[in-house]
């Protein structure tokens, strides 16, 4: 005799049943798009980073680690790794100082709020192509023509041109662009401020610094982590900006590691090479981004 | 309102506005230049444009690339975000449902997060090979590519909203008698439409803006290029004659500010939740 209750655990297994098949038929198109056009590339990638191929020829030989040995040694890797470390730590300042700056005086209650929100934020939606190209003619003939005038010899000829301050005028329109997503954040992050939290330290006698640290500071902190990621990647990934901007140059001053390994795969043909380079540098990244976000996801307090 | 707030207000727009100058400076520049003739920015390129010259803009838009960069772009990134619509929400919905008792639906999550730490450079040039092998190097081929990269991000951003939503109303709907299938349409789909929107402007977004894909994908004829493209390319071409240059840059870059000044607020919300939660 069938009972209610087996009927409903019968009916239960076979709706049970029924979800497992639809979820999987939910997860299959995903699953096979993300093996063969992201999973499948990197094996390929590892498999061709122990080959001797330059991306052309029909044949190519096994060379095992020779590849990775070469990088230990290669000046220009370096060199690049080092652009992209100091870009970065000037980046995460550069961004970090000016948007907290920028989201303060955007919380502050004065008219014409919205209107400075709207435009500081508009840089983020336009391209970086975009913007390097803009910059590119500002720097090539707008800037020195206002040095000239002025007088100032730091402006009086292309900021993009001079080995030394190339990097700076890379990260001026990093920066001019980079500030604005950072900003709404912090925005954001302080709006979930609770205003008591500073009369109360008013009352207590605690001056405007004080209170700052005190009180927002803390608040930032998750956002702060949220900010980091983003602007440490962007910074060790940096291509758009340098490959319109300065292709490199002058002399491999603004060389970035992403813009080397374009470089070395699609330009000289160096394409098993470039691959162990973009492996190792991605281990590099892998290791950074995993790190900040398990420290993040520990500390993070609601 | 007491003194130190008034000075403090002061200083605040002091600084803003210094800022918007900052921020206005270059595209006043650029917009201006586009009105002049080559003669006359050369005698300055601060001055309002004396008669509004139209020649750079005739030129620029009798560009037939520039039609091809438009179509491309607009492929590339209406079809990308259809096929992500369609496959990554109920993805996320089984995983979301399931990683809490099915080992292997946990073990796909953390398969599928994987590719979040992995940069773009690590699979660019092994891509380019593949898509070659595949005869894909094509607008419509790296819709593929775009895919499997939001299949990491877009992915971890619905896991996470869908955890907040609570599966009482879905319970309902099976307890009615509802297929799975159907409990997702009817039920879980609608209750999405806020994260859907924060993917579909973020996604829409970076492919609409992306560079580094096209150039090694579709870099070779003109009617393969997308607009990032397209400005690269004719800004080495006419570096020279900057008034065209720059007309070239305001033409391709006018839909995605008029589409910033009407969504303006979608987007600011959609970039902001998608960055807190991504």
């Amino acid at each position: 005799m069938v009972t209610p209750a087996k009927k409903r655990a019968v009916g239960r297994s076979k709706l049970q049943r029924e979800q497992t098949l639809t979820f999987i038929a939910f997860t299959i198109p995903g699953f096979l798009m993300y093996c063969c056009f992201l999973i499948f590339p990197i094996l390929m990638g590892i498999y061709y980073s122990f080959m001797d191929w330059n991306g052309i020829s029909p044949s190519y030989d096994f060379i095992g680690l020779e590849n990775y040995a070469d990088l230990l040694t290669d000046r220009k890797y370096k060199a690049a790794l080092l652009f992209n470390v100091r870009y970065t730590l000037l980046l995460i300042v550069g961004v970090v100082v000016i948007s907290v700056i920028l989201a303060l005086m955007l919380n502050r209650e004065i008219k014409g709020r919205s209107f400075f929100r709207t435009l500081y934020f508009a840089p983020a939606v336009l391209s970086m192509i975009t913007i390097s190209l803009i910059f590119k003619q500002i720097f090539f003939y707008v800037l020195p023509a206002i040095g000239q005038r002025l007088n100032i010899a730091l402006l009086s000829s292309n900021v993009l041109a001079d080995r030394d301050l190339a990097i700076y005028g890379v990260l001026f329109v990093h920066l001019w662009q980079g500030v604005a997503l950072p900003t709404l954040l912090f925005l954001a992050g302080l709006q979930t401020i609770p205003q008591e939290l500073y009369e109360a330290a008013s009352i207590d006698g605690a001056n405007a610094w004080q209170q700052f640290r005190a009180i927002t500071v803390t608040y930032l902190l998750p956002t702060l982590s949220v900010v980091l990621v983003l602007v440490v990647k962007q910074g060790l990934m940096v291509f758009d900006y340098v490959k319109s901007m300065t292709q490199g140059g002058p002399g491999g001053a603004t060389q970035s590691i992403a813009l080397l390994i374009y470089n070395n795969g699609f330009e000289r043909n160096k394409y098993s090479y470039s691959i162990t380079q973009a492996i190792a540098t991605g281990l590099i990244i892998a290791f950074i981004s995993f790190i900040q976000i398990k420290y993040t996801s520990g500390k993070k307090v609601e | 309102m007491n003194a130190s707030k008034r000075r403090g207000n002061v200083i605040t727009y002091v600084f803003l506005t210094l800022g918007a100058v900052l921020i206005l400076f270059p595209l006043y520049i650029c917009i201006a230049t586009t009105f002049k003739t080559s003669s006359e920015s050369a005698v300055s390129f601060f001055t309002l444009p004396k008669s509004l010259y139209l020649g750079n803009y005739a030129e620029v838009l009798a560009d037939e690339k520039l039609y091809y960069a438009y179509k491309n772009t607009i492929l590339v990134t209406v079809l990308s975000l259809l096929a992500e619509m369609l496959i990554m929400p109920p993805m996320s919905y089984a995983l979301s449902r399931s990683m809490g008792h099915s080992r292997l639906f946990r073990n796909l999550y953390y398969f599928f997060l994987l590719g979040i730490f992995l940069p773009w450079q690590v699979r660019m040039m092994p891509v380019v090979k593949l898509m070659g092998w595949l005869n894909l190097l094509s607008p419509s081929g790296i819709v593929l590519l775009y895919l499997a990269h939001a299949t990491c991000e877009s992915m971890f951003l619905y896991v996470g909203y869908l955890a907040t939503v609570s599966n009482s109303l879905e319970e309902a709907a099976y307890i009615d008698g509802a297929t799975t299938l159907q409990t997702y349409t009817r039920v879980i789909l609608p209750l999405m439409r806020p994260i859907l929107a924060t993917v579909l402007i973020r996604e829409g977004l970076a492919i609409w803006n992306d560079f580094q894909m096209p150039l090694v994908c579709l870099n070779r004829s003109h009617k393969l290029w997308t607009l990032t493209i397209y400005q690269n390319n004719f800004q080495s071409e006419y570096s020279v004659d900057y008034n065209l240059a720059f007309a070239c840059l305001v033409v391709a870059s006018l839909p995605i500010m008029i589409f910033y000044v009407v969504m303006q607020k979608q987007i600011i919300g959609g970039l902001t939740n998608g960055a807190v939660k991504g």
